[in-house]
């Protein structure tokens, strides 16, 4: 088991880990981000580019975008939500 | 059931799963040293058997076609719920026509954001069909490239107004695009067996090795796949982005 | 230990995702926390399809029969990141409609239909 992937498991551990800790919705947002971003690089250490594409495409952009678009049709500016 | 039962009800599956992890983890093969049979099949036999080079797209679109066509129709599936849920609420009648944004905090765009965009744009639409079109050669295919051209579509949104975005982006265009693909892909499927081969065997002229128009019948259901992609990831921003306008009132 | 590794991180999101799910207060938070224990089936799969000191199943610059892993996990991988993307995007939709009917996205809140 080399540095390099014990570093990056250990990363995407704690990537997910900040996705779960973030209860506000719109924190939550980047961690989302940040959690494509650390996948991406353990899977390009894996050795799979064609999937580290995808999530690099799908999690840091599509993913988080969605998020925000949904984030604003429900405008949780209000005191009822989180 | 209440909190207290949920979180009792959880940490006894965690205490089940901590203990099942370990047993699992140290019975597990080890890491990188074990054999990897139908790995080193594929690609030891398909790289003459098909003419091309990248050999996760030839396992998603020839040799596991199958697998991917009911992933496709997942897609299709999921796109049309979602599109179901939030304009069978609002009503047809508002889609066609980009509304008055009254009460909404509509700053305009300023000079040096429309000129990102505009310039950033096309690049990003010729980078997602680049990607698309070199499914056989270097990594890439239908669904990085699909959802590539779709987020640089919500690109031109961030940069343009409203009413422009809305304006080139119609409905039945997308709806076209995505249904179109997962048809695509099944009547690639479908033609050679009207020549007494199976469903999607690959029938077509299969080019030379390494060069971008190889795999034969790949290419279709690539470009289909890419389509359909595309088309859902499009149609589902627009769904979502049209949510945010304040319905006008009916007279 | 350290070589039990992938297996273990595997295993912490899916028990940290599951943990999320549970005790959110905010039906888009549990979305999120969904990404997670997905994210969780990715790093397993993959896990499983490497081999050490080989190369990508893509023979671009090198030519075919050098060491490669496994390309059948990614070409699974592959086509689930995607998907999973789409099926967010269904849920985000109903909790849009949810926030419509009933004013709030806490699932304390919000009891089932009897």
């Amino acid at each position: 088991m080399t540095i390099l992937l014990a570093l990056l498991l250990l990363l995407t551990a704690a990537a997910g880990a900040g996705i779960v800790l973030s209860r506000d919705p719109r924190r939550q947002i980047l961690a989302i981000a940040g959690n494509g971003l650390a996948l991406t690089l353990l899977f390009s250490a894996l050795q799979a580019p064609d999937v580290a594409f995808s999530e690099l495409a799908v999690g840091t952009a599509a993913l988080p975008l969605l998020f925000l678009v949904a984030l604003v049709s429900v405008r949780t500016d209000r005191k009822s939500d989180l | 059931m209440n909190r207290i039962a949920r979180l009792t009800l959880f940490a006894v599956s965690m205490l089940v799963l901590t203990a099942a992890t370990i047993v699992v983890a140290t019975h597990m093969p080890t890491f990188g040293s074990h054999p990897l049979p139908y790995g080193d099949a594929v690609n030891s036999l398909v790289p003459p058997a098909r003419h091309i080079s990248n050999m996760v797209s030839a396992v998603n679109f020839d040799v596991r076609g199958l697998d991917t066509l009911g992933e496709e129709f997942m897609l299709v599936c999921a796109v049309t719920g979602t599109v179901v849920l939030l304009r069978g609420t609002r009503g047809e009648q508002l889609t066609s026509r980009p509304a008055g944004m009254h009460g909404r905090l509509n700053a305009p765009r300023s000079d040096a954001q429309v000129l990102t965009g505009r310039l950033l744009g096309p690049l990003i639409l010729l980078f997602g069909l680049y990607v698309v079109v070199h499914a056989t050669v270097t990594p890439g295919g239908g669904f990085q490239g699909g959802v590539i051209i779709g987020s640089g579509l919500l690109l031109l949104y961030l940069c343009e107004e409203y009413r422009t975005w809305r304006w080139f982006m119609r409905s039945r265009w997308l709806n076209a695009c995505e249904g179109g693909g997962a048809l695509v892909f099944v009547l690639a499927g479908l033609a050679p067996m009207c020549q007494g081969a199976h469903f999607l065997q690959n029938v077509m002229p299969l080019g030379e090795f390494r060069d971008l128009l190889s795999g034969g019948l790949m290419q279709i259901v690539n470009a289909g796949v890419a389509c359909a992609v595309l088309g859902g990831f499009a149609l589902v921003f627009l769904e979502f982005l049209e949510e945010t306008r304040e319905p006008r009132d009916e007279a | 230990m350290i070589a039990l590794l992938p297996w273990l991180v595997a295993a912490w999101l899916l028990g940290i995702g599951l943990y999320g799910i549970v005790t959110s207060r905010n039906y888009i938070h549990l979305i999120g926390c969904l990404n997670v224990v997905q994210s969780a089936t990715y790093v397993i799969l993959l896990c499983v399809g490497y081999r050490w000191n080989a190369g990508p199943p893509i023979f671009d610059p090198h030519p075919p029969g050098t060491p490669a892993v496994d390309p059948v996990v990614q070409a699974l991988v592959l086509t689930d990141i995607v998907i999973g993307a789409t099926v967010a995007a269904l849920l985000l939709a109903l909790a849009v409609q949810l926030h419509k009917r009933k004013g709030t996205l806490d699932p304390e809140a919000l009891r089932p239909m009897r």
